[in-house]
């Protein structure tokens, strides 16, 4: 039974940074693959507080916040002004030298990442306690998106996905837009992060790596870019499938390959047969 | 003297070694619809954008009511500048209603906190932007379509709503890029009918057409432009009968 629990809380997390994700790239046309290095700014910084100070875990995890928040603003204001593509580039540029710098930091552990962060919520329950908090946060994310893209913001920012120019020449400047959605979307990341260290106890540099872009970028895109279940489906697909898979009990020099094979005909299959997602409504003019 | 609402002093504009807008005056009066003519690559779209704030001039200073119009895009917008795009660039993925609520120039909700605290003024703002965007659908004869996905629409439907989504700008200055182009039959007086109509209320109505008849239905002024020069203003008669110009246009146009 831990085991389901710690299934749900893994499911939860990726709920989050899915979401967030989907607010960034699937809302917001803003083409960038470092979400995980902001799911990692929020873990390092909640684990190193958390090892260090001894403060509340609750304080951490908001400290994890602040400082993706902060760093995703200082990278939106440093490239957005300049185009949609440069963002994409300056993104992995940030995400492979942030990584690369934590690889090999002292205080970060280096790849070895850090083992010691505090037990937190600790007994018997444990699992059952982390599942509910994470369940819980992953259910005001979503709230979140729901609510901010189904009003007159959420509206303007899909205007501004579709057509810059255009949503510009209407009055609404796109910049500040994609500031606040992308600080909002990579706070949320950092609030994955801050869960995650606390709850494994254990992070390391690997966790934060370009696959595990791809992880985040195909459930998002499996369950349907710019909706708000997408996200959230992709994410119990892309946890619960792997596990299932270990529990056909075949030899493990066939998981890993299979475990591939199988996201990678899944994606192409999406790519084919239904562009738009599990969830998604067909885009009107697009090609079936 | 009518008001004036757009003033254009000397405003050049190269790309390389091509000159676009070539030492462009002219003025706009609230009430006039001008009409905006020359051939292909004349530099009509450009001047639009030099306005309107896609492209900043090299040299010569805009004026809306007599302040100076600078920064973006979104600046010039809620300033007063409505404009629409010679092909459409309509929001494809969204509705028509949803396609014209992005269009107010006070709009309410563009802060995503107050856009997420969903208060009454928030919805009562809403309430009145949807009213007038239904309202403007009405006139075009187009309030059936509010929640069809623009790109499902047929095209001369898609350049009425081009139109109607920029008249959710209020602004005094209504730029037009080639609005009948493709437009036909009922579209066609609706257009017209609109056009008149927004300059009786008090814009300044600027409209690029190579549908000349179009242009001498509405307009009782024109601008001739080639090579980004300012050739002519006139009478559409006088223009249109210019042996000179005529050549210009139709040699320009053939090749
Ligand atoms: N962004 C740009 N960069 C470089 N050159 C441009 C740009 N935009 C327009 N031009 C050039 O400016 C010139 C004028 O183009 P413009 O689109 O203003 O013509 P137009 O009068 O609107 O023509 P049409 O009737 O075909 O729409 C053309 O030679 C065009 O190639
Ligand atoms: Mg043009």
């Amino acid at each position: 039974m831990e085991y389901l629990a710690s299934t749900g809380v893994l499911i939860g997390i990726y709920i989050i940074l899915a979401t967030s994700y989907n607010l960034i790239i699937g809302y917001g046309g803003l083409n960038t693959i470092a979400h995980p290095i902001f799911f990692a700014l929020g873990a390092y910084t909640a684990a190193l507080l958390g090892i260090d100070t001894g403060l509340p875990a609750v304080i951490c995890i908001a400290a994890g916040i602040g400082v993706a928040v902060v760093a995703s603003v200082a990278l939106a204001v440093t490239t957005l002004r300049v185009s949609g593509d440069y963002l994409l580039i300056a993104s992995l540029g940030f995400q492979l030298g942030l990584l690369q710098a934590v690889n090999n930091l002292d205080f970060t552990g280096g790849p070895a990442g850090l083992s010691n962060i505090p037990l937190t919520l600790g007994g018997p329950a444990r699992g059952w306690l982390y599942l509910m908090i994470t369940a819980a946060l992953a259910l005001v994310v979503i709230w979140l998106a729901q609510r901010s893209m189904a009003g007159p913001f959420g509206r303007a920012v899909r205007a501004m996905r579709d057509d810059e120019v255009a949503c510009a020449a209407l009055g609404r400047g796109p910049f500040a837009m994609k500031v606040v959605i992308f600080a909002f979307g990579c706070g949320a990341a950092g609030l994955a992060g801050g869960m995650y260290a606390y709850y494994y106890q254990y992070i390391s540099p690997e966790q934060f790596n370009v696959a595990q872009s791809a992880t985040i970028l195909t459930m998002v895109v499996l369950g349907g870019l710019g909706t708000i279940w997408g996200p959230v489906i992709g994410a119990f697909v892309l946890v619960a499938l792997p596990q299932a898979i270990t529990f056909l009990q075949l030899p493990s020099s066939l998981v890993g390959p299979l475990q591939g094979l199988i996201f990678t005909s899944l994606v192409i299959v999406f790519l084919f047969l239904r562009p738009q997602g599990l969830v998604g409504t067909p885009v009107a003019g697009a090609a079936p | 003297m009518r008001q004036e609402v757009l003033r254009l002093e000397n405003v050049c504009k190269r790309f390389g070694g091509i000159v676009v807008a070539d030492n462009i005056s002219l003025s706009l009066h609230a009430g006039d619809v001008l009409g905006l003519i020359g051939p292909n690559g004349a530099g009509k779209s450009t001047l639009f954008n030099l306005i309107s704030g896609l492209f900043r001039p090299d040299t010569g200073r805009i004026y809306l009511e007599g302040q100076l119009l600078t920064g973006p895009l979104h600046r010039r917008a809620r300033a007063g500048v409505a404009r629409t795009w010679q092909h459409m660039r309509l929001f494809r993925t969204m509705t028509v209603l949803e396609n014209m609520l992005v269009g107010p120039r006070e709009y309410p909700g563009e802060s995503m906190l107050r856009s997420m605290a969903d208060t009454g003024s928030l919805r009562r703002a809403e309430a009145a932007a949807r009213n007038r965007a239904m309202h403007v659908l009405e006139r075009m004869g187009l309030a059936h379509t509010a929640g069809t996905i623009v790109v499902d629409l047929p095209f001369g439907q898609q350049k009425l709503i081009g139109v109607a989504r920029a008249l959710m700008n209020d602004g005094r200055c209504l730029l037009l890029d080639e609005p009948m182009a493709g437009v036909e039959g009922s579209n066609y007086e609706t257009m017209q009918r609109i056009v008149r109509d927004e300059a009786a209320a008090g814009r300044a109505v600027c409209v690029v057409e190579h549908n000349v008849s179009f242009i001498k239905d509405l307009c009782t002024e024109a601008v001739f432009m080639s090579y980004g020069r300012i050739l002519q203003r006139g009478s559409v008669d006088d223009l249109t009968q210019s042996r000179e110009l005529t050549e210009l246009y139709f040699g320009a146009a053939d090749a």
